[in-house]
């Protein structure tokens, strides 16, 4: 086994020598090569590594990030898969980079965001003392499936690790259905219906009306988003958890952050975030139930959600234009939704750019656009003062947003980032950018490399 | 003039973009000047189709085949299927389409009961038919070409009477064999095509209204709209499966 692993070391670690002396990034390539000579090279590299992980379709970046600032200001030795390569080759490369040439870690400590199909893979072989995850919703049906299968997907992963801490969302009725099969420690995080204080409308399209036990359509006392809120089966029984960590009031809701009143464990506390929006709410939430049972003091745990590094373009900044830009991955409807909501809660004129690619990493189905409720960009009337499409699929893109109601005048087609970015350089309104993630990769650098900023995987 | 629509189901069959169908064929009225009023009849809802003028169904998961199932058996079957014969147009995608048929098979062959308003049954396979594709509509559905996005592992298989659609010209269509695609009977039209089907496809679009008007008001004609956006996305894709 040691020799095994000895050169299955060596062989990532030349891989990964060899991509950054070509540019490329580095950070998959290396764990593939190396699990193709040792599969359970994870296994043995992650056993003396304790590891939080964080798995689910929305949010899986901010909430890792959200993490590692509480264990950086806890002062632990960890690492975490921060280029975002969040498949067991991805991940297993990290852990390459985090260990000496005979296997030894270099950190105590882990965080890992861990794709929801790739949790099968990856759970078994990393063993985390607690997983995350975050939610679910119907994500890139022709690489996921329907969303029923990425949750026995993601139930087939933690069978097996009894000792895992669980921390589940506990309003979402697709993933808290995983305490009732998992004889694991769950703790609960969620909105109460005093947070709930706009109580949202049942959506146009929903991903769980009815009862995963009983196929019962549900009843809710409140909703908070989607299919998110105060659930019950009027049949079976099965109903939403009352939360440990409970966000019960929302104080104040801004474009740099919120702050809320939550329970955590039995403790009242005030919250501030440096995300917006109410599913970074619930990111904090989720969180602070992890950090919490890792041993860290509410208090730290809390501080660290004021001031984290949030991920690659997630309501991320750059000094683009005279007033600045924030990028904002779209992947799925709920997730899309979430920041067409929050677009239209701003205050502000805007420029809008949105990159629609239809690539492997993208879901090469891009009717979920439809699903997605871009008709709150034509309700914004002139303060949306101009759309650019963008993206391989511009055009599908295009119609998507001229069918939502947005006058024709206010709408373009460019097809170059290039021309983009440099016309946006010259802007005096504020700019939000919303590609999808391949997209993103090439908008970003070449936002990159006008106004600055690092490389992924730097 | 107005057109009602109907939007069969919409709690469970809404799995790819469906709601993008119903809008496009709302906007297009609009821009028209034409009235368009949407009813969702969602599970368990007195469907009364008589009252409506087109009725959309779109696509489902697996997962709530069985809620579906019970209440289309306890009347809506027969429903439906009275309100095709009497030549209500329907549109149908996927699930919606499979629904009208005779019968689903599963690969381990078990049997679902479907409405039997077409002459066709779906069988279960292990293959998933899924990408951008295109195919061709028949003369009596238009004639255009429509590009789309499968994704089914169901094969559907025509009765000797029932005339496909159109026929595939890039992809897998009804089976993946024998290069049908589609179900084209009084005024259903049936089809594998899901999500932004008609946006992109304004041709077949406004067919599907003229047929919904023409039934209603015995004739209509349709003024023109500008449609580069449309045409544009369209034959994108037209070259990109060439
Ligand atoms: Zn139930």
């Amino acid at each position: 086994m040691k020799i095994k692993v000895f050169f299955a070391l060596l062989l990532g670690r030349l891989v990964r020598w060899i991509s950054r002396v070509i540019h490329r990034g580095g950070t998959d390539m290396p764990g593939r090569m190396a699990l193709k000579l040792c599969p359970q090279l994870l296994r043995y590299l992650a056993k003396d590594v304790k590891a939080v992980a964080i798995t689910g379709t929305n949010g899986k970046t901010s909430s890792a990030r959200m993490v590692e600032q509480a264990f950086a200001d806890a002062k632990l030795s960890y690492f975490s898969n921060r280029s975002g390569a969040n498949l067991i080759s991805g991940i297993t490369t990290e852990f390459i980079m985090n260990a000496t040439l005979t296997g030894k870690p270099k950190c105590d400590y882990a965080v890992i965001e861990c794709d929801e199909a790739a949790a099968v893979k990856v759970f078994p072989q990393l063993r985390p003392k607690v997983v995350i995850v975050t939610n679910l919703f119907r994500d890139q049906l022709d690489r996921y499936g329907e969303v029923t299968h990425t949750l026995s997907n993601i139930r087939t992963a933690l069978t097996g690790l009894p000792e895992t801490t669980l921390c589940l969302n506990a309003d979402c009725s697709l993933t808290a259905s995983l305490a009732g099969d998992l004889p694991n420690k769950v703790i609960w995080y969620g909105l109460e219906k005093s947070a709930a204080a706009h109580d949202a409308p049942e959506p146009p399209v929903s991903d769980a009306t009815h009862c995963i036990r009983c196929k019962t359509k549900y009843d809710y006392d409140y909703r908070t988003y989607a299919h998110l809120g105060g659930f019950r089966c009027p049949k079976c029984g099965y109903a939403r958890h009352a939360a440990d960590v409970a966000v019960t009031e929302i104080v104040e809701q801004k474009l740099d952050g919120s702050t809320v009143v939550m329970d955590v464990r039995g403790e009242r506390k005030l919250v501030r975030t440096n995300l917006p929006a109410v599913y970074n709410i619930y990111n904090a939430a989720g969180a602070l139930a992890a950090v919490t049972e890792m041993g860290i003091d509410v208090d730290t745990g809390i501080a660290a959600l004021g001031h984290f590094n949030c991920g690659f373009g997630r309501m991320e900044q750059f000094p683009l234009g005279k007033a600045g830009a924030r990028m904002v991955l779209v992947k799925n409807p709920a997730g899309c939704s979430q920041v067409l909501n929050f677009l239209q809660e701003m205050q502000e004129h805007f420029v809008l750019v949105v990159c629609l690619n239809d690539r492997g990493a993208d879901g090469t189905d891009i009717s979920w656009i439809w699903d997605a409720e871009f008709e709150k960009l034509g309700a914004l009337g002139p303060r949306l003062e101009k759309v650019i499409v963008s993206g391989d699929r511009a055009s599908d893109m295009l119609l998507r947003i001229k069918y939502a109601g947005v006058p024709a005048e206010r709408l373009t087609l460019e097809r170059s980032y290039e021309t983009i970015v440099s016309q946006l350089n010259d802007e005096t309104l504020p700019i939000v950018l919303m590609p999808t993630y391949t997209a993103m990769l090439e908008l970003r650098s070449t936002v990159v490399r006008h106004v600055g900023g690092s490389e992924f995987w730097e | 003039m107005e057109l009602k629509i109907c939007h069969l189901y919409p709690d469970v069959l809404n799995l790819y973009g469906d709601t993008g169908n119903i809008l496009c064929m709302s906007r297009r009225l609009q821009w028209r000047g034409i009235g368009v009023s949407v009813t969702n009849a969602p599970i368990g809802s007195p469907l009364g189709l008589s009252q409506y003028d087109l009725v959309f169904i779109g696509g489902g998961q697996d997962f709530e085949q069985q809620v579906l199932l019970d209440d289309l058996h306890r009347g809506r079957d027969k429903e439906i299927l009275a309100a095709v014969e009497d030549g209500l147009p329907f549109l149908t995608i996927c699930g919606g389409y499979q629904m009208l048929g005779a019968y689903y098979e599963t690969h381990t062959g078990e049997r679902c009961d479907f409405i039997g308003a077409l002459d066709l049954y779906t069988k279960g396979s292990d293959t998933r038919m899924i990408g951008n594709y295109k195919f061709q509509c028949s003369e009596s559905a238009g004639g255009s070409v429509i590009v789309g996005f499968e994704n089914h592992s169901g094969k559907t298989y025509l009765g000797p009477s029932l005339e496909p659609l159109g026929h595939v010209l890039k992809g897998f269509g009804n089976n993946g064999e024998d290069g049908t695609e589609g179900a084209h009977y009084k005024n259903v039209f049936g089809t594998y095509s899901h999500g932004p089907l008609l946006p992109k496809n304004p041709a077949f679009c406004d067919l599907l209204l003229k047929t919904a008007l023409e039934r209603k008001y015995g004739k209509a004609e349709l003024a023109p709209l500008d449609d580069a956006a449309e045409l544009a996305a369209h034959d994108e894709m037209c070259k990109k499966l060439e």
